[in-house]
Order: structure tokens, then C-alpha cells, then sequence
């Protein structure tokens, strides 16, 4: 299948209002949303994150890049869910309890959507509860996000309480999480950043090997 | 014009091959009187016996209060929580760029909170031996505009509304320049501008956003011949020379962990520029053993040992259970390192 340039580059761009109309048009006409989404939308999103890795963009032109991407989602989620547009997983996003700083998951929250996966946003301040809450719903993987130092220790109590659920993985990040400490508490993966977190996803669900 | 004392100073220790320690540390103090983070930020006897505890015990070169970003945002009357013991935090509340006009045009110096803060500074200035610095801290105007707009809008807002934002940034610079100037005159010495929201713009973003709204402030302390230091949290290392060309005296950076690398960091910056920092405060200092927090000081030591204009410090601030014994780990490996440069 072709690449939508026009598409594609509005992603890139940012461009909201070019994304809106390129799929209202498609819609209107009746053709294969699907085709916009896995070919031109999900790719751009894919280069934005790995420019975000690769420290070529920051957080401004990821989030106007999403935002441009959200947008072409809301239009075409009630025609995915009527074709039975197949989810790669479900993923439940949340900052961890006592932390209400919540830029970074949701940029792992788009990104996510743009990789194909159902997302359960948790929002902020997840205690437990929020996270028993999410498995119940069919989350597959956990996710965990912290800004401060002082509440990213929470993530522990959250690996503990799954420790003994072999169907669950528990993946954290957040600007002072460390692979380091990952490791120490026992998390199943570790997203330096919004793109890693979705790579580590996509390794945990056998989405890519 | 640049008031640039800390590097004088840090030039002199290491004539005498010793290096200033400058941990950033307030809330161990909490726990070694027994108190509260709420107690602390709310009560000003509590924080300065919190930080004169602290200050006695270890003698530090330059002494910090307790790192709080909510005092200006909630001096301007933004909705403010004080958990019991965690410091204080703004929910985000709904506010669009163009109620910027409507901001309170108050001043802050007459807010009880910053009053508390000032009293603080005038205690430590009058009660700790003289040649320990009296550091202060107060939030920097793009991070302060993020506490009011949210961290999420604000960033939009770099690209798709730079003329609302920079009126917001006008507005949070005014506040804060008050609050510096309140501060100053109770004895603050030292002016560190926190600014962990800014980390996740590219370099020229930073500047337009940050670094020029910073210089004004710098600027101000410079007048009363007072050190600035920028701080900002995160990997900053596609942003050392604009920070380093702000004005200010020192730039305070994270820790290795967060992907700055001080060696190439102080390479950067113009020699009358300390670079502070950077052992990870949630780290081994946290965690580990008083051995291995030794090893992890000298091994930063030891890679900046030619560099004079460096001052050791944590690359923010420690939490309130970082153990005693490591604290005096960091200090005493510190102040027992010799320069072998020459």
C-alpha cells in the first residue's frame, strides 16, 4: 500500500487541520480508513518518536504531533470498532499515586493508540485500586509513570502487588527512572521515553520480536 | 553585567586543591527534628531549625531551604495542596492564555508563605557562621508559567501561541522578581532559579522561553551583587550554553543517571561559570552503603579534578529519609578530596 505524503507530513508538521480533513474526506467517500491509519498515520508517529529518541524534537513538537494524531483518531474510532479494526493488546497508563504530573504518560498514552493497542488511561494518582481496576477491564500490561523522586517508589508496591499474576507486566518510566531501578524493584520493562515505552510493549505482547 | 562570587570562590579552594561542598539538601532536616514536610513549608521556626540542624551538623558551603516550587503560584492565589508529609503540589486547574490579563497584579512580598521563606533566609543569615552561604530558591518563570497553564498547555504553546505565552512569562518574571527582591533583602546570597519544567524544550525554545526571562532576573540579583544559579532538572545537555549564557553564576545540573555528562558539561562554559553538582540524590546517597556513596563522590572528583570552576553538590534535592550516615559519607569525601591536577 502507498504512503499518504500529505498525510504523513501533517503529522510530522503537526498540522491538525490538514489530518481532520484528509480523513473526513476518506470518510465522506467511503474508503479504507484502515489503510490511512497503518500506512501513513502510524508510521509518521513511529519517525516523530524515534526523532523524540534520537533527541531531534522535544516535548513541544511530540505533543503537536499528537495532538494532529488524536484528532484523526476521534474521526475514525467509531468506524474501527465497527469493522472490528484488530487491537495488538490492552494497555492501562497512569502516574503512580501521589504524583500528578502527567505530560509524559500522555504522550505514552497517543503513542500507544498510534501502535495499534487498546488504551485504558488511568490518569493520575494511581493507587492500586486504579490499577485492579484496569486488569479487571482486560489490561494485559500495566504501566507506570513518576516524576518526582518522591513517588516513584510507589512503582514498587505496584510491581509487589503483581508479582504473583504471571498474565501481568508491569512497565515504568518517568524522568527519574532509571533501567537501574527497574531492575532493582523487579518491573518487567523500562521506557526511557514515550518511543522505548512502546517498544517495550510491542517486545512484551510478541508484537515485534 | 555578571556577579559571579561562587567561581571567585571555587578558584580559591582550588588553589588549596579543595573543592566547595554544597549538597542540596533541606527535608533530611525535617526528619532529623522530627517534623513534617507540611510543617516545614507552613511553619518558618520549623524550616529554619530544619535547616540549622542540618547546617550545624555538616557544615555545608552553602546552606538551601526546603526546595518548594509551589510558593510564588500560590502566593498569586493558585489552588495549592499540602499533603502531610510531601511537599506541596498544584492540581491542574483549568486557565487558558488569554486570561493572562486577569492574573492577580499583587504583591507577593506581603503573602504569608513567602513572608515565611524570607524570615527563614533573615534567621540563617543571622544565626549560621558567616562563611557558610545563605542560598535561596525560587521558581523559574517558564516553570511557574507551566504551574499555572499546565506543563502539557504550556508546552503547545512554545509553538502554536509563543506571543500569549511569552505575556504569561512577563507576568511570571514580574512575580518572581518580587519574590527575589523580598528575598534578597532578608540575606540571600545566593539565588537559585528552579526551572525543571523547561528540560523538555529543544536548545532555542530554552532560550526564547527561559534563558531570556532568566538573564532579567539575573540581571536583578547582579544589582545587588548577589551569585545566581540556574537548575534544572534532567538531561540538560543540549541546553548548558544557553543556560550558561543567561547571566548567571553557576548552572546546578542532574545526575549522570539523568544523562548529563559534567566533565563535557563544564568544557562549555566560560571559566567566571560554576558548574554544580551532580550526584544522583535517589541513588546510592539514598540507597546504598556510606562506602559506596564515598566511592561515587570521588569518582565525580576525580573527573572534573582539572576543572576549578566546579562545586560538588547532589543533582537535586535530597528526599527527607536519605540516610544520615550517607549524608556524612558525601560530606566527608568532599572535604577530604585533594586536587591532583597540578
Amino acid at each position: 500500500m502507498a504512503r499518504n505524503e500529505e498525510l504523513y507530513n501533517a503529522i510530522l508538521k503537526g498540522d491538525r487541520n490538514t489530518v481532520q480533513s484528509i480523513f473526513q474526506t476518506a470518510i465522506d467517500e467511503n474508503r479504507d480508513v484502515n489503510e490511512l491509519l497503518d500506512f501513513s498515520m502510524i508510521p509518521a508517529m513511529r519517525e516523530m518518536g524515534e526523532r523524540f529518541s534520537r533527541n531531534e524534537i522535544y516535548v513541544p513538537e511530540m505533543l503537536i504531533a499528537a495532538r494532529a494524531m488524536q484528532a484523526g483518531l476521534t474521526l475514525i474510532e467509531p468506524i474501527l470498532a465497527q469493522n472490528n479494526h484488530k487491537s495488538l493488546g490492552t494497555i492501562a497508563v497512569g502516574t503512580v499515586k501521589g504524583d500528578l504530573h502527567d505530560i509524559g504518560k500522555n504522550l505514552v498514552v497517543i503513542m500507544l493508540k498510534g501502535a495499534g493497542y487498546d488504551v485504558i488511561d488511568m490518569g493520575t494518582n494511581c493507587g492500586i485500586e486504579k490499577y485492579d481496576n484496569a486488569v479487571s477491564a482486560g489490561a494485559q500490561i500495566v504501566m507506570c509513570s513518576a516524576l518526582l523522586t518522591t513517588t516513584m517508589t510507589y512503582m514498587e508496591q505496584v510491581v509487589n502487588h503483581f508479582k504473583n499474576n504471571d498474565t501481568i507486566k508491569v512497565v515504568i518510566g518517568g524522568a527519574p527512572v532509571t533501567q537501574k531501578y527497574a531492575d532493582s524493584i523487579g518491573a518487567h520493562g523500562y521506557g526511557r521515553d514515550a518511543n522505548e515505552a512502546v517498544k517495550i510493549v510491542e517486545k512484551l505482547t510478541g508484537a515485534i520480536a | 553585567m555578571k556577579h559571579s562570587n561562587l567561581a571567585s570562590l571555587a578558584k580559591e579552594q582550588y588553589r588549596l586543591k579543595k573543592r566547595l561542598v554544597a549538597p542540596l539538601m533541606g527535608m533530611p532536616g525535617l526528619k532529623m527534628i522530627n517534623s513534617t514536610i507540611k510543617l516545614g513549608q507552613q511553619n518558618f521556626r520549623i524550616h529554619y531549625e530544619a535547616i540549622k540542624a542540618l547546617a550545624d551538623l555538616y557544615q555545608p558551603d552553602i546552606v538551601f531551604p526546603l526546595m518548594d516550587l509551589s510558593v510564588e503560584a500560590n502566593a498569586i492565589g493558585r489552588y495549592t495542596l499540602f499533603p502531610l508529609d510531601d511537599t506541596a503540589t498544584l492540581p491542574h486547574v483549568t486557565f487558558n492564555l488569554s486570561q493572562v490579563k486577569i492574573l492577580p497584579k499583587i504583591d507577593i512580598t506581603a503573602d504569608t508563605r513567602a513572608l515565611g521563606y524570607a524570615k527563614v533566609t533573615a534567621l540563617l543569615r543571622r544565626n549560621i557562621v558567616s562563611k557558610i552561604l545563605k542560598g535561596v530558591y525560587v521558581t523559574g518563570p517558564y516553570t511557574l508559567a507551566a504551574l499555572i497553564l499546565g506543563a502539557e498547555e504550556t508546552a503547545r504553546s512554545v509553538i502554536l501561541d509563543s506571543q500569549g505565552l511569552h505575556a504569561l512569562l512577563d507576568y511570571t518574571t514580574k512575580v518572581i522578581e518580587n519574590y527575589t527582591e523580598l528575598l534578597i533583602e532578608s540575606g540571600a546570597q545566593i539565588v537559585c532559579i528552579l526551572e525543571p519544567s523547561a528540560s523538555m524544550l529543544s536548545s532555542s525554545h530554552f532560550e526564547e522561553f527561559s534563558g531570556n526571562y532568566v538573564k532579567q532576573i539575573s540581571a536583578l540579583c547582579a544589582v545587588h551583587k548577589v551569585d545566581t544559579v540556574y537548575h534544572v532538572c534532567g538531561n540538560t545537555t543540549h541546553l548548558i550554553k544557553s543556560m550558561a549564557e543567561s547571566g548567571v553564576s553557576g548552572l546546578s545540573l542532574d545526575s549522570p543517571d539523568s544523562g548529563v555528562n559534567l566533565p563535557q558539561a563544564i568544557t562549555e562554559v566560560p571559566e567566571d561559570v560554576v558548574i554544580i553538582g551532580n550526584i544522583n540524590p535517589v541513588g546510592k546517597i539514598l540507597t546504598g552503603s556510606p562506602f559506596e556513596v564515598k566511592e561515587e563522590v570521588n569518582e565525580l572528583l576525580e573527573s572534573v579534578d582539572q576543572f576549578p570552576n566546579f562545586i560538588l553538590s547532589t543533582g537535586c534535592d535530597l528526599p527527607k529519609n536519605t540516610p544520615i550516615e550517607n549524608i556524612e559519607a558525601f560530606m566527608k569525601a568532599g572535604r577530604e578530596y585533594r586536587i591532583s591536577a597540578f
